[in-house]
Formats: structure tokens, C-alpha cells, sequence
């Protein structure tokens, strides 16, 4: 027993390909060690094996060999599913289903009822910002909106840990700033965040730990800190200084036998400037 | 697992509550299907058109109706079991919206059992819409016979129009009519269960639809190919096996069908209602547990 929120060891998944010698492996060999209450960013080109991962880890589907835990629980036991919320990748709900009758049916097979479940389901289209089209059918929802109520029903049974597969794909900037802050949200309340990505600026931003998977082989491992410091290298951002003032901190470097090697004016980013554009009255309502 | 989560209690191994957040789901996918409306009204329209068929006496009037409304509703609701459950879990597994369902703490039995029961559901409602229309035609037809022969006999002695008014209401509605329906209904079930099992691991819906198309009609036949087997082969262990095997993959559904004895009017032993009943609800079952265990090594 550990107590560890995931635990995966040995992984490894192989997919027959029908009417084919060389089957797909998808995964080889995989560890990985997700401690509660980080955000682990699972990193990786197209078909390299992060979705599988998730997929088992979740139980869907069955390793070839190795194994996976949560919490302790192996992962082919449905209990190991109580403590863990999920978003598959482009997730596809029942789209005649309103978004809240959605909520409510997966509150069910989470085991809410009643009162409860109807907090719980007001709380989190509040919180994915939902609540104007909350009765609207999901055959009429955009492929953002579907991804928002996605993220809510892998809440729904406030779980203690969040397996998110893709979690901004097809979301506009201020929806994945959002679900940034979301992310960072469940973080601070203690909740353990597993999620894939390709963005990599967004991983950044986020995740306590990366692994970057290339071809089912984990290639690189840690906390992300470490993985990307340039250790002999300090950044100083300054605010009103003068060029008077930045060459007498250069001075100052050179006399200690520091360098200074980069000088330039702080730029925003393309983000925040689209931010700031759209952020109108209309979205505020 | 210290900290409460959400107040939510230790996990059951089996939960009505989840399978019947399943069940209501199913029905609501199903009660939008096009084909179900079509089939529906088209039964319907069958039932009521028997009114009009050519009628020598009520007797023959009677059992017309009866042969063709019973006729029709088998038919309906065996299609509608068919093609109402070919679709429901390759549809789920295409759409990865079973993805979701089972990344929460749902067994898959539960998943098979729910979505099964929203066949049931929805072919009990149907039945029922059917029983009415059914009901009130034959009911409507007995009153006009009834009125019609009291006019005609109306100078006739007294106990000669009880006799005739009593002959009537034999012939028209007796409650022999009500375990033929629930046979029908069971046969129904019977074949649900059975397309959710051939779905599991079909891979085309077509396949599953073709495939218990040759079971229906296999179905309806094994009971004579049986016998004739029976003749030439030694009764032996090895065929006892093979016979119940094939019985398991075809079932008899001619034992269903009683609805010929219903329409001349014979009365149905209880016995053999309670063995038929005992044999669909066994057939169902087995079948789902069958659907159940491949769904439970399927790689979705
Ligand atoms: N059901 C399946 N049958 C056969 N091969 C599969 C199956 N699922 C995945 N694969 C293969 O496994 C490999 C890994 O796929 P996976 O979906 O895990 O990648 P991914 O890292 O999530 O990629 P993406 O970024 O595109 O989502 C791919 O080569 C894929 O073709
Ligand atoms: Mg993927």
C-alpha cells in the first residue's frame, strides 16, 4: 500500500492491429508516482501514449502488463473510481440532454441524491460558467461549452483527484485561462491534478511535475522547476528603471564576475492582449 | 480514506439508484428514436383497421381481431426489442460517452443491466399503449354485437337472449386475452436481452440485426427441426448437450406463441402460462449475464 494518489508500475499496453503483423505498443514499461496535491502534466506528441495512460489509470482499459493505482485501490476496481473525477479527451455527452439534466445524471452514478445533488449541480454550472444556457439541450452547445461541462461532471462528487485529458482543447483563451484557474483552485484545496497536454506554455504555467512521454517511453521525469532552471542564470524584472540605473547594475555585475546578458523591454503576451481585448461588458453580465 | 468526500457512503458493489439513473437515461435515447413513433403508430393503425374486416359471423369477427391485433403487437414489439437494443451500446461506445459513465463508480453489470431495462421500459409502454388501443377496439366491437343481437332478438324469449349475450362475451373479451399479452411482452425481453448479448461483440449494428433476424426465424422453427433430430439421432448425453446448446443460441420462441389458441378461444392452462412465464424471465436473465461477461473483457 501506498499513499500515493497514482501509481503506475510496469506499464505497458500493446494494441493488436487486425490484419496486421506489427502491433501498436503504446505504452512501454511506464512508472509514475503522482503525489496528493500536485499537478502532474502528463507532456507528449500525437499518438505518444497519454491518453492510453489516463484510459488505464482510469480502469477503461486493461493493461497488457504492469499495473495502475489510485489512491491505493487498483485501478480494475470500481471502487478505485469514488476518488477520481475524469475528462476524456473531446469528451461527447448525451446531446438530449440539457447541460443540468447532464450533471445530475452523472451526480447519480456518483451516488448524490436529492437536495445535495442539486447544489452540487448550481455550484459547478456556476462555476464553468454555464448557468445562462444550463437548460439548453447539449446538441446545442459549442465544442468550448461541451468541454466546460465536461470539467463540471468530473467535479460533481468533489473527487481528490482530477484526471484531465486535454482539459483546454478547443477553448478559447479566456476559457482556458479559466480552466487555469480552476486547475490552480483544486491545487490550493488540496486536490490532486493529473492532466495531458501538448500546450506547453499552458503546462508550464501550472504543473508542479511533468513527465514527457515520446513513443509509450517516458523520456523525462521531475518537478518542473528543476527540469527547466538554467542554473548559473538569475532574470531581474524591473519597473521605472532608468537606463542610468540598469548600467550601473551592469557595472556592479561585471565587478563580481556576473554577466549581464540580455537586455530588453518587457513585452505582454499575445494571451493577455486578447485577454484585455474581448474582455468586454458583455462577457462581465 | 480518512476525509469524507462529499458525504457520499461506502461504494455498493450494486446500486439501484446508479442502474435506475441508467434506465431513465435509456428511455429518454430511446423515446427519440423516429422508428419507435413509426412502428408504434403503424401497429396502431393495423389494430384498428381489423374493425373493418369482412365478418360473416361475431365469432369469426371477434377472431379476427384478435388474431390480428395480437399478431400485430408480437411483431411490433419483437422489431422494436430488435432494433431498439442493436444500437444502444455500440452507439455509447462510438460516441465515448461510455468513457464517462464508466469513469465514474458504475460495475458495467450495472451499465448492462441499465440499459436493458430501458428496453423493458420502453416495450412495456408500448404494450400497453397497444393493450389499450387493443382493449377498447374489441370492447367497442362487443357493445355494437351486443346491441345489434338485443334489437334483433327482441321478441325472442328471455333466457334465448342471455344465451346469445353470454355467447357473445365469451367470444369477445374473456381473460384469457391477458396472459397472451404478457407472453408477447415476455417474448419481447426475451429477444432484447438477446440483441444486447449479440451486441456486446458484434461490430456493425447490421450484424446484430441480421444476425437476430435468422434467430427469430431459426427460433420459430427449432421446436419441429428439434423433434425430427430427435428421430434419427440416439437420445444420448452428447445430444442432449448439443440440443440445449442450440436451444441457448435459439430459443424456442415458438412456446411463446399461444396466441393462436387464444384467438379460437380456448382457455390457456395456468400451468403452461407459469412455465412459459418461468422459461422468458430465465432466457432474459441468462442472456444478460451472458452480455454482461463479454462487455466485462471488452477494450473499449
Ligand atoms: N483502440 C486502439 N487500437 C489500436 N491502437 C490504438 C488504440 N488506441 C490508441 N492506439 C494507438 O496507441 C498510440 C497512443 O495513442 P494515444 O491516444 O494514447 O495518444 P495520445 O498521446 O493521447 O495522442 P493525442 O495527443 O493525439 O491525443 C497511438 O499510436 C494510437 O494509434
Ligand atoms: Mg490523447
Amino acid at each position: 500500500m501506498s499513499d500515493a494518489a497514482v501509481t503506475v508500475s510496469g506499464l505497458t499496453k500493446v494494441f493488436p492491429v487486425p490484419f496486421h503483423r506489427e502491433p501498436v505498443i503504446a505504452v512501454r514499461n511506464l512508472d509514475l508516482r503522482i503525489e496528493p496535491g500536485e499537478v502532474y502534466g502528463l507532456l507528449g506528441p500525437n499518438g505518444s501514449g497519454k491518453s492510453t495512460t489516463l484510459k488505464i489509470i482510469l480502469g477503461l482499459v486493461s493493461p497488457t502488463r504492469g499495473r495502475t493505482e489510485i489512491f491505493g485501490r487498483d485501478s480494475s476496481l470500481v471502487e478505485s473510481r469514488e476518488a477520481v473525477g475524469f475528462l476524456p479527451e473531446n469528451p461527447y455527452f448525451y446531446k438530449y440532454l440539457t447541460g443540468e439534466e447532464t450533471l445530475r445524471f452523472f451526480g447519480k452514478l456518483c451516488g448524490l441524491s436529492g437536495s445535495r445533488l442539486r447544489e452540487r449541480a448550481d455550484q459547478l454550472l456556476e462555476l464553468v460558467g454555464l448557468t445562462n444556457v444550463r437548460s439548453r439541450r447539449l446538441s446545442t452547445y459549442s465544442k468550448g461549452m461541451l468541454q466546460r461541462i465536461g470539467l463540471a461532471q468530473a467535479l460533481i462528487h468533489e473527487p481528490k483527484l482530477v484526471v484531465l485529458d486535454e482539459p483546454t482543447a478547443g477553448v478559447d483563451p479566456a476559457g482556458s485561462c479559466d480552466i487555469r484557474n480552476l486547475i490552480v483552485d483544486l491545487k490550493r484545496r488540496g486536490i490532486t491534478v493529473l492532466l495531458s497536454s501538448h500546450l506547453l506554455a499552458q503546462a508550464q504555467e501550472i504543473c508542479d511535475h511533468v513527465g514527457i512521454l515520446a513513443n509509450g517511453v517516458l523520456v523525462r521525469e521531475g518537478r518542473l522547476e528543476e527540469l527547466i532552471a538554467i542554473e548559473n542564470r538569475t532574470e531581474l524584472v524591473l519597473e521605472n528603471a532608468s537606463d542610468a540605473l540598469v548600467d550601473r547594475i551592469n557595472a556592479l555585475a561585471t565587478s563580481s564576475n556576473a554577466k549581464l546578458i540580455a537586455r530588453r523591454r518587457s513585452t505582454t503576451t499575445l494571451e493577455r492582449l486578447f485577454l484585455d481585448a474581448t474582455n468586454n461588458p458583455k462577457e462581465k453580465s | 480514506m480518512s476525509n469524507k468526500t462529499a458525504g457520499i457512503n461506502r461504494h455498493r458493489s450494486f446500486s439501484l439508484a446508479r442502474v435506475f439513473a441508467i434506465t431513465t437515461n435509456t428511455l429518454t435515447e430511446l423515446t427519440r428514436l423516429k422508428v419507435f413513433y413509426i412502428l408504434l403508430i403503424f401497429a396502431l393503425l393495423l389494430i384498428g383497421s381489423s374493425v373493418f374486416m369482412a365478418r360473416l359471423t361475431f365469432q369469426q369477427e371477434f377472431q379476427i381481431l384478435k388474431d390480428v391485433s395480437l399478431g400485430a403487437m408480437s411483431i411490433f414489439t419483437s422489431l422494436l426489442a430488435i432494433i431498439a437494443t442493436a444500437r444502444l451500446i455500440p452507439q455509447d461506445i462510438e460516441d465515448r460517452t461510455v468513457y464517462t459513465i464508466l469513469a465514474k463508480p458504475v460495475p458495467r453489470f450495472e451499465y448492462i443491466v441499465g440499459k436493458l431495462t430501458g428496453v423493458l421500459l420502453l416495450l412495456s409502454i408500448s404494450m400497453l399503449v397497444m393493450s389499450a388501443m387493443f382493449l377498447a377496439v374489441l370492447y367497442l366491437r362487443e357493445q355494437t354485437v351486443l346491441h345489434e343481437t338485443l334489437r334483433q332478438m327482441s321478441a325472442a324469449p328471455r333466457e334465448q337472449i342471455d344465451d346469445a349475450l353470454r355467447a357473445i362475451r365469451s367470444s369477445a373479451l374473456n381473460i384469457d386475452i391477458l396472459p397472451g399479452i404478457v407472453i408477447i411482452y415476455l417474448k419481447a425481453c426475451l429477444l432484447a436481452a438477446l440483441t444486447l448479448f449479440v451486441s456486446t461483440f458484434a461490430t456493425t449494428n447490421i450484424f446484430t440485426i441480421v444476425v437476430m433476424v435468422v434467430i427469430y426465424f431459426i427460433g420459430h422453427l427449432q421446436a419441429t427441426a428439434r423433434e425430427y433430430w430427435l428421430q434419427e439421432h440416439s437420445t444420448g448425453w452428447m445430444t442432449r448437450a448439443f440440443l440445449a446448446l442450440v436451444a441457448l443460441i435459439f430459443p424456442d420462441l415458438q412456446t411463446f406463441n399461444l396466441v393462436d389458441d387464444i384467438v379460437v378461444g380456448a382457455a390457456i392452462p395456468l400451468g403452461l402460462v407459469a412455465k412459459t412465464v418461468v422459461l422468458g424471465v430465465f432466457y432474459t436473465t441468462i442472456y444478460t449475464f451472458l452480455a454482461a461477461f463479454v462487455f466485462y473483457g471488452k477494450e473499449l
